[in-house]
């Protein structure tokens, strides 16, 4: 269709918003309740423009044939700027940090008057995992959005009305009483900061001036991908070295890596994959490395505790080896050693309260809260050298990097079962059909005489959708946060799919970079499983790498 | 009262006899258009939905009247209901709605067992395969609003929607819906019937400080004389206020009252409630009573209604407490002027008339409470 747009005479796609129009054509308009990947409430009226004169929300609203478009006239501005005045009582604009959206909004459209007071007085959510803070919330309604859309959840959502509106978990609860599962994808979505992650980062850094403990850190996988956005490096950038190099000079002990734990995940959770397989026991294997998928079961479908693997996740694993196998080799009483996680997500926070495995872990830093460490103690991260991470519990295989990306989990699975069970080598080490940047994927293999079909899903919404057809499969992977934990509630903020892809393939590409790239070929995993544990599925293995679920209700 | 006739089916009759298009065309001679206040042809509106092709159309009857002085659709459920169901079913029948809803404020909800009553009463006489269903609105006001009643039928948050999409192109359950008030139906099988029907007429809810307040029929244009003489004011009038979001201005006896007289030229209320003001009243106080009103009824969802509305009630308040400055007085302005712009349905765009045309037309009442330095 043809149309007006600031004088200029273009010829359009009529099916696409104002606003995507003006993004084709280099017009920049603030946005705040507008999310790529949302629904467009035009909640926060800040996206206006002149539509034939009238004033409207280029995020909802489509042109119509041969209008007349403009994107900045005195009435605009100061329109935008009202409704960012009546918003920000609450926002307090000068205290709000860089790292959220609306410091950028707040910047573009300005704010030259103050005439209103705060005037909100809710009560601050302490949670074990989120922090809610209402007094913040300017209503754009994208966590319940997301809560309810993207991840099926519905924990939160809006109550009362008028300027009584709020952001509320159900019945008014807390999101501990309520079936959210903490994955932190409202957090992530939150423009103003409103919701934030409980943060361990104060007992932390207590425990780091503390001469008599050992302090050990261990980083997940998907860390390495993203930790290098909160200091203006390039998105999808692998800042592995940098970071072991900052956490050495943070004053950390020791650094280990969870994609050994990752490593020991697979050698386990194939194991268990097998068994069932030869002994007709309960399928498809469920994966259990993600806490807030484990939530999610747990609250929602208890019907399937027989189908979860009995796997620990990962950094639990090797926050129990630290304080045996390691404790034990290093000469160290366990009571001494304090294991701090750094994790792209939030429900693990709430997964190192669980009473059956709060000793493995004490504290959980999101990558986020790392950032904020490193910049207290003036690191200039992005020059930082290289330096490789403690080898007693820091070597390990490409198969755990990619565990931080969706799809990541089943491929190491399958790259170890295979070898295992065919004692042949794999022609192909990448499994590409679970490369792709989808909210389901699946697929087949062959071992021996029988097919093992799998199937990942990523996202709460598909996880529900994967489990309608779950009969399908021998074998699931399942990820609560869009991309998996690349995507996490814990990671830095401001990302749209793009954002995701490029974190994903830094993954990906630190995995074919690598010599060893599968878990069995692991030589710490190998000397864990020869001095300690057996093997795999063992009655040690089991005491120590493996955990149980229960049913949870949902109010 | 023309609204009052009877139809005893014979609409629904014609309607039959007439076929779709048939009933259309007679809608549009006979010149009825919607009662709710945008005036829009609801022939028209009917053959929105008609142009979607679909395997299910809904009809919505809006009983949700919820704003301040307006009563005339309990009213009518009151003393009309059969024509009301008939109309509900000849709109069924145009628009092959097999499920029809009524959404009665949950305040009328005494009026609920009597209409279901009718409802069983004027199905079974016409013998059509129809379910209409009495759904009780939560007590929101802004679910008059077509989009919202929509939501909360669906059982959502009662909050409205963008338009485009319209609720005949893709309402409840994403199939076209057609949206009329209590008196628009109630007048479909008037309108059908009888020739010498009067497309004009118009229900006049009166309250305030009258002698004989209630609802009245006139015909638009008719001279504020005849209204004041049939009411009977108590005293001198200051002002006349249309509803809550008509505005409010002063009684002049050769006034013609119409929908131009109301909002000027954009008008989009003709609910015609007139709600008098004796002499004795500040208007300031009446915004203020008013402005409270929408603080509580404002869904909440956008921003300039939901942070302006509560905004505007302090102002007032400062204003009423003496301690305001000419300051204050522009920045109401701005900020009435402000909602009615930005926000995203009618509630918001209609909530700073009263306050505009207050300040407007009661510049006195206004200053007197200006501090002066
Ligand atoms: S953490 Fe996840 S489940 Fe909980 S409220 Fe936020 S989005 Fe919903
Ligand atoms: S908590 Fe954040 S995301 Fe949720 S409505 Fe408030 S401002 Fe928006
Ligand atoms: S204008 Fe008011 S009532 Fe309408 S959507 Fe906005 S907040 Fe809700
Ligand atoms: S971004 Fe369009 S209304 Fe909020």
């Amino acid at each position: 269709m043809k149309i007006k747009l600031n004088g200029k005479h273009l010829e359009v796609n009529g099916n696409k918003t104002i606003l995507d129009i003006c993004k084709d054509n280099g017009i920049k308009i603030p946005t705040l309740c507008y999310h790529k990947n949302l629904f467009p409430e035009a909640r926060c009226r800040l996206c206006l423009v002149e539509l034939n004169g009238k004033l409207v929300t280029s995020c909802s609203t489509k042109p119509i044939e041969g209008c007349k478009i403009v994107t900045k006239t005195k009435k605009i501005l100061k329109a935008r700027k009202m409704n960012m005045e009546l918003m920000s009582p609450g926002i307090s604009m000068d205290k709000l940090g860089n790292d959220f959206e609306a410091r950028k909004i707040y910047e573009e459209v300005g704010l030259d008057n103050e005439r209103f007071k705060p005037r909100k007085n809710y009560k601050v959510e302490l949670g074990d995992s989120l922090v809610r803070d209402n007094n913040k919330c300017v209503n754009c309604g994208r966590c319940v959005q997301v809560c309810s859309k993207v991840q099926e959840v519905h924990a939160i959502d809006f109550a009362s009305r008028a300027h009584n509106e709020h952001v509320t978990p159900y019945c008014e609860k807390t999101l501990a009483g309520v079936a959210c599962i903490r994955c932190g994808q409202c957090l992530i979505n939150c423009p103003v900061g409103a919701i934030t992650e409980v943060s361990h980062l104060g007992k932390v850094e207590t425990a780091l001036k503390n001469k008599k403990k050992q302090v050990i850190v261990q980083t997940a996988p998907s860390i390495r991908a993203a930790l290098g956005e909160l200091f203006d490096m390039k998105t999808g950038s692998l800042v592995t070295g940098k970071m072991v190099t900052a956490l050495r000079q943070c004053g950390f002990d020791k650094i280990f890596d969870v994609d050994l734990g990752a490593d020991m995940t697979i050698m386990e959770e194939s194991a268990e994959l097998v068994r069932r397989i030869k002994s007709n026991e309960t399928l498809p294997l469920i994966t259990t490395c993600c806490p807030a998928w484990i939530l999610m079961m747990e609250q929602s479908f208890p019907e399937l505790i027989p189908n979860m693997s009995t796997c620990k996740s990962p950094h639990e694993m090797l926050g129990a080896l630290i304080k045996s196998y390691y404790a034990k080799k290093a000469g160290i009483d366990s009571k001494d050693i304090i294991v701090v996680s750094i994790m792209p997500c939030v429900a693990k926070k709430f997964e190192s309260t669980r009473p059956e495995l709060y000793t493995d872990v004490d504290y959980v830093l999101t990558t986020r809260e790392l950032g904020r460490l490193i910049k207290k103690r003036n690191i200039d991260f992005a020059n930082l050298p290289d330096s490789e991470f403690d080898p007693t519990l820091g070597i390990s295989t490409g198969a755990g990097d990619i565990f931080g990306t969706a799809g990541g989990v089943m491929e190491a699975a399958l790259r170890t079962t295979y070898e295992v069970v065919t004692k042949k080598k794999l022609k192909k080490v990448e499994f590409k059909n679970l490369h792709e940047f989808k909210g389901i994927k699946e697929g087949s293999i062959k071992l021996r005489n029988k097919t093992i079909r799998y199937a990942c899903a990523n996202g709460g919404a598909n996880i529900r959708e994967l489990l309608k057809h779950k009969d399908d499969y021998d074998f699931i992977e399942m990820m609560a946060c869009p991309g998996g934990c690349i995507g996490g509630g814990g990671q830095p903020i401001y990302f749209d799919d793009e954002t995701l892809k490029l974190r994903s393939k830094a993954l990906y590409k630190q995995d074919s970079k690598k010599e060893l790239r599968k878990s069995h070929e692991n030589p710490i995993v190998k000397e864990i499983y020869k001095k300690c544990l057996g093997e795999p599925g063992s009655k040690k293995a089991k005491k120590f790498l493996h955990t149980k679920y229960k049913k949870r209700s949902c109010f | 009262m023309q609204v009052l006739r009877e139809t005893n089916l014979q609409g629904l009759a014609l309607a039959k006899k007439l076929g779709k298009k048939g009933t259309l065309e007679l809608l549009a001679k006979r010149g009825l258009v919607g009662r709710g206040g945008a005036s829009f042809p609801t022939h028209k509106k009917w053959e929105r939905a008609l142009s979607v092709k679909t395997n299910e159309r809904f009809l919505i009857c809006n009983a949700d009247e919820g704003e301040p002085g307006t009563f005339k659709d309990k009213f009518l459920i009151k003393n009309n209901s059969e024509t009301l169901i008939e109309g509900i079913l000849i709109a069924a029948f145009v628009l092959d709605a097999k499920r029809c809803f009524i959404y009665l404020r949950a305040e009328y909800d005494s009026l609920r067992l009597e209409l279901e009553k009718i409802i069983k009463k004027v199905l079974k006489k016409s013998k059509m395969k129809v379910s209409i269903e009495i759904v009780r609105g939560a007590g929101a006001y802004v679910c008059g609003e077509e989009t919202a009643i929509i939501q909360s039928i669906m059982g959502r948050r009662g909050q409205p929607m963008e338009k485009p999409p319209y609720p005949t192109i893709k309402g409840l359950w994403g199939k076209p819906t057609v949206l009329n008030n209590v008196t628009t139906l109630t007048c479909v099988p008037q309108a059908l019937l009888y020739e010498d029907w009067n497309p004009n007429y118009r229900l006049f809810s009166i309250s305030g400080e009258v002698e004989h307040p209630g609802v009245y029929e006139w015909e638009l244009g008719v001279k504020m004389s005849t209204i004041l003489g049939t009411v009977k004011p108590k005293g001198k009038m200051k002002a006349m206020s249309f509803g809550c979001f008509g505005g409010i201005m002063p009684v002049y006896k050769s006034n013609r009252v119409s929908p131009a007289l109301i909002c000027d030229k954009n008008c989009h209320h003709g609910a015609y409630s007139l709600i008098f003001v004796g002499e004795k009243k500040n208007i300031v106080d009446v915004n203020l009573s008013m402005a409270k009103f929408y603080t509580y009824e404002s869904c909440g969802k956008c921003t300039p209604c939901r942070e302006g509305t509560i905004r505007l009630v302090e102002l007032l308040k400062k204003i009423k407490s003496g301690q305001a400055t000419n300051k204050d007085l522009k920045l109401l302005k701005e900020l009435a002027n402000h909602i009615q712009e930005t926000s995203l349905c009618g509630l918001g765009a209609s909530c700073g008339n009263h306050i505009l045309t207050g300040m407007k037309n009661f510049k006195k009442d206004y200053k007197g409470f200006i501090k002066k330095k």
